[in-house]
């Protein structure tokens, strides 16, 4: 007796075999498949943004979110015209901008290192992995302590290496004060992020590098070709599609970012470090200005829709070429 | 007050008798407050959630969820105690308020005028409280109540002392035996102990609540204001100038770089740690380090607030307790319980200022004698403050205490200043020479008007006459 038999479960017929029947065809298993992620995108990405552009032209307040009054680009026009939302704006591009670079760099070498075999490889990977498995806000609390501006350990360093401190090299203080400073404090936030993002990006151009076929390294080599020839010749090249990707991820990761200055910076010293999303939410929530908030946020859209399609098409085309 | 009394003890402080002045009266639940009435009993299925701030003095957080519980067993009314970070708390209304649904009460740490709109007139217990306590501190009317709206749009049962803290050991030796008196005593005693001992005054410049508090104290002292009683724009003043000019010279004497990146909790840590010679902060940080047994508690003093130039002193209050009831609560057993353990709160506020350990003072200074009374916890510490009178500073507090929008109301605009950190910047800017005070006075002077301008047009800002 067969198990179909014995469960008393057989072929399906009748109404269940013409249902199965419509269900093979590739036009509806197709929408079946995309249906749940269509949803998604429209319920937590669509209507968000739609409401986002609802409420930076109205007047709603944290008190009354309604939308019952439209006043146009009244809120774009005030909150452009402020010091903050310059310093934001700039910020945002300069912390997208200098993150991209390092991780760039160094998720390259990081690959070129991770696909060759060593000895504690493994372990090596387990710890590389970390920073991307932490919240955020823990990986800016252990970064806001490790900068600290009285308990700093690079302080410490520093000062043991007679740089730092009286008849120090870099001036009498003790303390570097990293992230009650400008361009430092701009600075740490890019460290941070680039600590964080790492190795996703990592991983995504790992994944390409092993993909490259090891003959063409050892043809280049017999050829005569150094390492930046390769690199720039071979590499490179072959990574193309993959480097745009994890720009892409890295980048939007990035620039929407909040909690990094909220807990590092709080945007100081004055509006010195702000970035865009948390001067939305300073503005948006804590002020009380939901319409100026949502305003803030939406400033970034253009630039992101712009560099989204140009990343996307120059993967595409190298993908083909 | 016409209802009918239970007593109840709760709780150990609870238990003590009323003879013995060092700890709580015991716990009283009236049935009526002035006009209101409530039953004994609430029907079965009555339930009150509040979310509130996790308090910096654990023991509070403690005693108070025990109060709760009980309370609710007495009234049959389920209660639900939702601790949540200070920071979380604007957010967590605002998306309560957007989903309409969400905690019966919120517990406000600063005046929530801009979410009005959203929230339930309190007006009825508010009265009921003025009628039964007394009256109530300024700087907890002033942070409940609109009078662009005519509303009480919060009900804040109470407030922390904001002091100057300062390091007595180097003061002394740097010749003020007694301490700051002035800001000039500051400026000049804190550049002579900067110089003398390589420790800063430790005043912050950043954007974070604790800068705010001490640019609006620096401010007030000096005779400034940010807006008047009418709600009209008063910042630019030559006593603000006077402000400005006065943390540039202050920062270039007698303050390392360190304040531009700290937070609030940067203060506290650096004075436990001896690295600073004068903070502006509540004596939160002073329980914690009993608690931990650092050695730097017996030589701190406090004092009120340092004196301006024309003597004044102002100084902000450190935090507000304000319940608010959001527009979507529309249970009636549920709104009336809920009020009903506002009133009972207040009633007992005498445990809860002792289970803060003094943090928590009374918007009604009535409701705990023992704090107040010669002889009574400010004069001898129960928590062990040595010398006993150590907290004695406070019994004038209410003299010198004030609130954002001094000498007006707290309105939205005043709200939106603080939180979006104008006046931080602006001394953060003339301090570290980004701009020069005039420049900063005037930069931050267009943001505020440019605020107000938004809130006014929206009706939230006036004395209500027109």
């Amino acid at each position: 007796m067969s198990t179909q038999q014995r469960s008393g479960v057989g072929p399906p017929r009748g109404r269940l075999r013409r249902i199965g029947a419509w269900l093979d065809q590739p036009k509806v298993l197709a929408w079946l498949m995309l249906g749940p992620a269509v949803l998604y995108v429209i319920a937590f990405v669509g209507f968000p943004f739609l409401l986002a552009i609802a409420l930076s032209m109205s007047d709603a307040t944290i008190g009354d979110p309604s939308l019952d009054t439209f006043v146009g680009l009244d809120n774009f026009k005030a909150v452009i015209q402020t010091d903050a939302f310059k310093l934001a704006l700039r910020n945002s591009l300069i912390v997208t901008a200098g993150t991209l670079g390092l991780v760039l760099v160094l998720a390259t070498l990081a690959s070129e290192l991770l696909v060759h075999a060593f000895r504690g490889k493994r372990l090596f990977q387990m710890i590389f992995i970390l920073p991307w498995a932490l919240p955020v806000s823990l990986t800016a609390i252990v970064w806001m302590w490790f900068l600290d501006s009285t308990f700093s350990p690079v302080d410490w360093v520093l000062v043991k290496l007679n740089l730092l401190g009286p008849g120090g090299v870099w001036g009498p203080f003790k303390h570097m004060y990293f992230l009650g400073n400008e361009w430092l404090g701009l600075a740490s936030v890019i460290v941070t992020d680039t600590w964080r993002m790492l190795p996703l990006a990592t991983i995504i151009v790992l994944a390409a590098r092993m993909s490259i076929p090891e003959e063409r390294f050892e043809q280049a080599r017999v050829d005569g070709a150094g390492v930046f020839r390769i690199l720039f010749r071979i590499t490179l090249p072959a990574l193309k599609p993959m480097l745009i990707v994890a720009i892409l991820f890295t980048g939007l990761l990035v620039i929407g970012e909040m909690s990094l200055v909220q807990l590092l910076t709080r945007g100081g010293p004055g509006h010195s470090t702000q970035v865009l999303p948390y001067w939305a939410y300073l503005k948006g929530i804590q002020g009380g200005s939901l319409a100026q908030g949502a305003a803030i946020t939406l400033f970034l859209f253009p630039f992101l829709l712009v560099a989204s399609v140009l990343a996307l098409r120059a993967a595409y085309r190298s993908q083909e070429a | 007050m016409t209802g009918a009394f239970a007593a109840l003890a709760i709780g150990t402080a609870g238990t003590a008798s009323a003879q013995d002045e060092s700890k709580p009266s015991p716990q009283t639940f009236p049935t009526s407050y002035g006009d209101l009435s409530f039953p004994e009993q609430y029907p079965d299925g009555t339930a009150i959630s509040i979310t509130q701030w996790s308090h910096f003095v654990p023991s509070y957080d403690e005693w108070f969820d025990e109060y709760a519980r009980k309370w609710g067993d007495k009234h049959n009314v389920e209660v639900t105690v939702n601790h949540i970070s200070l920071g979380d708390i604007p957010s967590t209304l605002s998306a309560s308020i957007a989903a309409g649904q969400g905690p019966t009460l919120v517990e406000m740490n600063a005046a929530p005028s801009s979410f009005i709109e959203g929230l339930q007139p309190l007006d009825d217990i508010n009265a009921a409280a003025q009628e039964e306590f007394g009256e109530q501190a300024d700087t907890c009317r002033y942070t409940s109540y609109l009078p662009a709206k005519d509303q009480w749009y919060g009900f804040c049962h109470g407030w922390v002392v904001d002091p100057g803290v300062y390091r007595s050991d180097l003061w002394s030796d740097a010749g003020y035996a007694d301490g700051p008196q002035t800001y000039d005593d500051l400026l000049k005693g804190g550049a002579k102990i900067l110089q003398d001992t390589g420790t800063p005054v430790a005043v912050g410049l950043s954007p974070e609540l604790d800068s705010e508090f001490f640019a609006r104290a620096l401010i007030w002292s000096f005779g400034g204001t940010l807006q008047d009683e009418n709600g009209n724009v008063t910042i630019d003043s030559p006593e603000t100038l006077a402000a400005v000019k006065y943390i540039k010279e202050l920062f270039d004497n007698a303050l390392t770089p360190e304040v531009f990146a700290w937070n609030p909790a940067s203060n506290n840590q650096a004075y436990i740690a001896g690295t600073a010679s004068y903070i502006q902060n509540s004596i939160s940080f002073f329980r914690s380090a009993q608690d931990i047994g650092k050695p730097v508690t017996e030589h701190t003093s406090f004092r009120p607030g340092l004196k301006g130039p024309g003597g004044e002193v102002h100084m902000p209050a450190h935090i507000w307790f304000t319940h608010v009831m959001p527009k979507y609560v529309t249970d009636p057993d549920e709104i009336q319980s809920a009020k009903n353990f506002m009133l009972d709160l207040e009633r007992n506020y005498s445990h809860a200022t002792y289970n803060s350990k003094l943090y928590n003072f009374p918007a009604f200074s009535k409701q705990v004698p023992h704090l107040y009374e010669d002889g009574g916890w400010l004069d001898k510490d129960p928590w062990g403050s040595e010398p006993a009178d150590k907290m004695a500073f406070m019994k004038t507090a209410e003299d010198w205490t004030v609130w954002p929008g001094y000498p007006g109301y707290a309105n939205p605009a005043v709200g939106e200043v603080y939180q979006t950190h104008v006046i931080s910047t602006m001394m953060a800017d003339a301090a570290n020479g980004t701009k020069s005070p005039e420049q900063a006075l005037e930069d931050a002077t267009e943001q505020v008007e440019n605020i107000f301008s938004k809130w006014r047009d929206r009706g939230f800002i006036g004395s209500g006459d027109n």
